[in-house]
């Protein structure tokens, strides 16, 4: 699992590649807090280097959108594979998260 | 230096003159409760010391003395294999002899005489800084040990608290049911549960709680009998996991959640209604090779979002049909290559056992998905529940 930020005028975008599974959710948590600390009040994840995700990182994933609530910010998630995709439909998170299909369409807040 | 675990220093010698000479030079450490000495004046006197004081850590002993002397009592302390007993030897200036002998028995260190007090003060911080590593090492392993102890009666208490006993009802020949859950680690945060609502209604139920081990042990028994003690009084499916969505969220710390699949089966008509929050769908085993998955009704775990509704959908089960429930510890379980099992393994699986009993069903999953992983380690909880509707 890797995750690279970056920070732009309007929103900070975080790339997550490969997997967050049991052991991997740690560092996500603590990768994904780390870009908490800046003003933006608009946070992307973008999904399109991930492979496999296990429930511990869909609760990081919840985490971080009641963070974003609780500071009236907004989450958008993007890029999502067919298997990652799936997942989110399966456990009803695609009506949670503000799902879109490339980088570009969920720059626009 | 602080001597937290009160480790005693034991002089040994022959000379009767020594302890009032230490007690006066470490008079403040004494006070302190820094050093904490016991005299004995030969090897057998310090052996029975030893006895009556456990804590004893740092032993100094003269090297000739009368009844044991130095070197047999080494050889004594040895016989015991404590590594946090240190013994060292006071010896004449230039007995390099004996010395080296007292090393190779296991002395930790070496004085020589006359007693340099101040060279002997950094001598016994350095071995009681040694032994109180050592002990706290040894403290650490016990409570490991404990743990693992609770650990084991957790696990108890959780498979417990799952209905163990099948046949569940002996006495109905309209349905059979079977489930099993094996956990990856000690305590798993799946969960299975069936009850008779009344006469004609059978409620059942599996989950999966979000991470593993002890938090989503303690979840999971929660979630299970909220689900249970709603699911008794008969509101429908759909309801029922939205009253237990709310209570969990005011227990649900860190956003721990938990999917769910609840059914009831009204056992006169086959009628199956169900709600879905966030699990992934069971199957119907029909004859004939068929199989298909109950639709999901695109509704979300529960614990997190308060007040979300849940949909009570039907769907018609015929006699002899099958439903498979379970969870993704067993479309998720890896091979050594990473592979998953998927459903593409379970599937064409499932279509062979439409003519199976329950039981059946269940075991020959378990033995299918215990096939393909070859012995690599478990990573998620394997969760099974079988029902055979006979009409």
């Amino acid at each position: 699992m890797e995750t690279t930020i970056s920070k732009s005028a309007n929103y900070t975008v975080i790339a997550v590649a490969g997997r967050i599974d049991t052991v991997t959710a740690v560092e996500f948590e603590r990768s994904v807090s780390q870009a908490f600390e800046d003003e933006n009040n608009a946070l992307i994840i973008d999904c399109s280097g991930l492979e496999y995700i296990s429930s511990s990182g869909l609760r990081v994933f919840l985490m971080i959108q009641k963070k974003m609530m609780a500071k009236k910010g907004q989450l958008h998630i993007c890029s999502l594979r067919p298997n990652i995709k799936e997942i989110f439909d399966i456990s009803g998170f695609s009506g949670i998260f503000k799902l879109f299909g490339d980088l570009d369409s969920a720059t626009k807040f | 230096m602080e001597n937290t675990l009160n480790v005693k220093i034991m002089v040994v010698d022959d000379e009767v003159d020594l302890e009032p000479l230490v007690r006066q030079r470490f008079r403040r450490q004494i006070r302190s409760g820094e050093y904490d000495f016991v005299f004995a004046h030969n090897g057998l006197e310090a052996l029975s010391k030893l006895i009556e004081n456990p804590t004893i850590g740092v032993i100094l002993s003269d090297i000739n003395m009368p009844e044991m002397d130095g070197l047999t009592l080494l050889l004594k302390l040895k016989e015991l294999k404590n590594p946090s007993l240190k013994t060292v030897v006071v010896s004449a200036y230039g007995d390099m002899e004996n010395i080296r002998m007292a090393m190779n028995r296991g002395a930790f260190d070496f004085l020589t005489k006359p007693i340099n007090f101040e060279d002997l003060e950094i001598t016994i911080n350095k071995t009681l800084e040694e032994i109180i590593l050592q002990r706290k090492a040894l403290i650490e392993h016990d409570q490991l040990i404990s743990i693992q102890r609770d650990l084991n009666v957790a696990r108890e208490i959780q498979q417990g608290i799952l209905p163990q006993t099948f046949p569940p009802f002996p006495n109905r020949f309209d349905f059979e049911i079977f489930a099993s859950m094996e956990a990856a680690k000690e305590v798993g945060g799946d969960f299975y549960d069936f009850f008779m609502i009344d006469n004609d209604h059978l409620g059942f139920v599996i989950g999966d709680v979000s991470g593993k081990g002890i938090p989503a042990a303690i979840f999971m028994a929660v979630s299970r009998t909220l689900i249970k003690a709603t699911g008794l009084k008969g509101m429908p499916p759909g309801e029922c996991l939205g009253y237990v969505n709310n209570l969990l969220c005011n227990e649900s710390i860190s956003c721990m959640f938990v999917t769910v699949f609840y059914a009831i089966i009204n056992l006169k008509t086959g009628k199956l209604s169900y709600a879905n929050a966030g699990h992934n769908p069971p199957y119907i085993l029909r004859q004939n090779e068929t199989i298909e998955t109950i639709p999901s009704t695109g509704d979300t775990i529960l614990g997190v979002f308060e007040d979300q509704q849940f949909e009570t959908a039907s769907i018609q089960i015929q006699p002899t049909d099958s439903v498979l429930l379970f969870t993704d510890g067993v479309t998720e379980a890896f091979n050594n290559q990473s592979e998953a099992y998927g459903e593409s393994r379970l599937e064409p699986l499932l279509r062979q056992l439409g003519n199976k009993n329950a039981t059946e069903v269940v075991k020959e999953i378990v033995g299918d998905v215990t096939t393909f992983v070859d012995g690599a380690p478990q990573s998620d909880d394997i969760t099974m529940l079988c029902l055979k509707y006979n009409g």
